[in-house]
């Protein structure tokens, strides 16, 4: 079931999805980017918008979440979920990396332990990809099995096709909901030719790559080579950003604000560069700063793949381009010093 | 200068008077540049000196053992300076390599002047007064203080006073006063409330993730305040109002210390102005006590000396 739409209907389109969805749209506060609630009226982002700053993880693992709210009595506490907003969601225009980074983290958030707050979240929304046409010279995505166009974890995907954009559901709650949709036109055969060609010329956009062949035994092969990782994050300033902004990191930490016995118990996003990381229930196991950035590193390309089978990287640029002093991951696994 | 840098780092190793060089060498992403720290001769010639090496590397000192030789811009060397009037830094462990600085480009305005991002641009070029924004394949002119970093333009320090070398002819400041107070004097039009209103909107956007505070060569402490749980001084979760709390207490902490280099503003990732906050500081400072941070490493360091009178009157 294929579709299309013209791209100065989009309004009227998340207008009428409105109705069922909170919409969320990437928007610019200043110059900082994220996925926000739609006003209603704002298309622009189509003008704007290559990706945001703010990953969309942020939507179901915010960087500050109330986890519940307690009051201190006596010898008790009263405990209090907060209330859920039971709301269904839609995002719309969802990159193909971030939502790869959904699929990943869902596989943490459901392992051992199932994450309530995440799920819920999860389980209520519906994400419309939009296919990339202006990748970042930091974006490398095609070195780790996706690509500009890629549909495979979204439920409805569009790919831009000049004044139209194509429209294919993938999933079946994409199907359903194109179906109850309308003001959609069905697709011609030269609709998808030209979404083709699109998705070809967007898949060579992609300059930056990485060797991920045997990554896993690379990575392992050096693990101790203390002078290689000294030297590699040595300008490194252990500071939150990459691992905060990265759409598959999920650290998180818990602290309790208590103010005449009424308490909240909240949880905010941690990372293993910054040094006071599990400092509460023991002693941070990585003093150095070059053990923090090879665990990050090798969290993301040698134990998240022994554990769940996928490298926990999709290339979506971010750590790049947002650190303060431009290390670049894609640099340092091209350096291995492999010793086999 | 670039190739001076490059002979005299060179030699500095080879003669084995430092143990590390820290300069910048070209960054990945176009029109960017990385801090080098290395103790390999063989690393030198990748040191560049261009209009894009923003990063203050005064930060690095206090954490490498041995001696150091560090290209410094201006602002830089006021940081290594205070770093020293401190005690945080020998001056016998350095050796300062000075820049005369013309103020480095910030990306993000150059970015709003061609409506276009960093890499899709084919070219920016310092000539003279001018920058020169190729997009396309068209040059787009315009004067240099539209695109240099806020506190570039008022820099009272471009030519580094305190070096051991100095790589190039001395420069003037650029002296853009007014330009480079935007924002500040956008904020002391606003009523109190409105202020209040401006820094909760602000504040509401930060993720701590502490960069303003890592980059920032006047934040030297072991523990910084924030993490203390016993008191806990501030929540150590992104509420506004502890983002806030956060942000006023480091900017009371490094009152007399910091340099206005403008560093915490242009790492922090959701575009805070926290210059706004530093740099009044830094005025106050300079009113009050006739201090500027950097300026001379004799002098004692503004917050942590006293005068016998001094105390007198104050400890009663
Ligand atoms: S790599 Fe960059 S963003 Fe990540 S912790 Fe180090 S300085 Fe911060
Ligand atoms: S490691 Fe970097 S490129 Fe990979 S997903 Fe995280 S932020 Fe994106
Ligand atoms: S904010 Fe204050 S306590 Fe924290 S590192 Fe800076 S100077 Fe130290
Ligand atoms: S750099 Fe910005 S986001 Fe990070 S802690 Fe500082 S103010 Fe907050």
């Amino acid at each position: 079931m294929t579709k299309k739409i013209n791209k100065r209907d989009i309004g009227k389109l998340l207008t009428q999805w409105n109705q069922e969805f909170a919409i969320f749209v990437p928007s610019k506060e200043g110059d900082t980017t994220k996925m926000t609630s739609w006003d209603g009226k704002d298309v622009s982002f189509l003008d704007w918008y290559r990706n945001t700053v703010i990953p969309p993880k942020a939507s179901f693992f915010p960087p500050l979440e109330e986890m519940f709210h307690f009051q201190k009595n006596k010898g008790s506490y009263d405990l209090e979920l907060p209330a859920s907003d039971g709301q269904k969601k839609l995002i719309f225009g969802i990159r193909p990396c971030d939502a790869k980074a959904l699929a990943i983290l869902d596989m943490i958030f459901k392992d051992a332990y199932e994450d309530p707050y995440y799920l819920s979240k999860r389980e209520n929304t519906v994400l419309v990809g939009l296919g990339c046409t202006n990748p970042y010279d930091s974006c490398f995505c095609t070195s780790l099995g996706s690509n500009p166009s890629d549909s495979a974890n979204v439920d409805i995907m569009l790919t831009d096709i000049g004044d139209q954009f194509l429209m294919e559901a993938i999933t079946d709650k994409g199907k359903s909901l194109i179906a109850n949709t309308s003001g959609l036109d069905d697709a011609t055969e030269a609709d998808e030719a030209r979404a083709k060609e699109a998705q070809e010329t967007s898949y060579r956009k992609v300059t930056k790559r990485v060797d991920t062949k045997d990554i896993e035994e690379r990575l392992l092969s050096c693990f101790e080579d203390q002078d290689y990782w000294e030297k590699v994050t040595a300008k490194c300033i252990s500071c939150g950003i990459c691992t905060f902004l990265c759409p598959t990191c999920y650290c998180f930490d818990i602290n309790d604000e208590l103010v005449k016995r009424q308490g909240v118990r909240f949880r905010s996003w941690d990372s293993c560069a910054l040094p006071i990381y599990t400092k509460m229930p023991m002693e941070n196991p990585r003093e150095e700063k070059w053990q923090r950035v090879r665990q990050k590193v090798c969290h993301k390309y040698e134990f998240y793949p022994m554990n769940f089978d996928v490298i926990a990287c999709t290339g979506c640029g971010r750590c790049i381009r947002q650190c303060p002093v431009n290390w670049d991951i894609t640099q340092i696994l091209a350096s291995l010093p492999v010793k086999v | 200068m670039e190739q001076r840098l490059r002979t005299e780092a060179k030699t500095l190793l080879e003669q084995d008077k430092v143990d590390y060089i820290i300069g910048f060498e070209p960054g990945i992403l176009k029109f960017t540049t990385t801090p080098l720290i290395t103790k390999d001769k063989d690393d030198i010639d990748r040191l560049v000196i261009n209009s894009f090496i923003a990063n203050n590397l005064a930060n690095f000192l206090t954490e490498l053992k041995g001696r150091v030789g560090i290209v410094a811009k201006g602002c830089d060397s006021r940081s290594i300076v205070s770093l020293i009037q401190d005690n945080k830094v020998a001056r016998e462990d350095v050796v300062i390599l000075g820049v005369p600085c013309p103020g480095i480009i910030d990306l993000s305005k150059v970015e709003k002047l061609v409506g276009k991002d960093r890499d899709e641009l084919d070219d920016i070029a310092r000539e003279g007064d001018k920058v020169v924004i190729t997009t396309d394949g068209k040059r787009n002119e315009f004067s240099i203080t539209e695109a240099l970093f806020d506190n570039c333009l008022g820099c009272e320090l471009p030519t580094p006073q305190e070096y051991d070398i100095l790589l190039g002819e001395p420069t003037s400041p650029v002296a853009e006063i007014a330009a480079s107070q935007t924002q500040i004097a956008r904020l002391k039009e606003m009523t109190p409330q409105e202020r209040w209103e401006f820094w909760k909107n602000e504040f509401s956007r930060c993720i701590r993730c502490y960069a303003c505070r890592n980059v920032c060569p006047a934040c030297f402490c072991q523990r910084c305040f924030v993490e203390e749980t016993e008191p806990q001084w501030a929540l150590p979760v992104p509420k506004w109002q502890d983002n806030l709390l956060f942000q006023v207490v480091r900017n009371i902490h490094v009152a007399g210390r910091c340099t206005d280099c403008g560093e915490c503003e242009r790492a922090c990732p959701v575009n805070i102005p926290l210059r706004s906050l530093t740099k009044e500081m830094y005025d106050i400072v300079s009113d009050l006590f006739q201090f500027k941070a950097g300026m001379d490493k004799d002098a004692p360091p503004l917050m942590t000396h006293y005068e016998q009178e001094e105390a007198e009157d104050l400890v009663r």
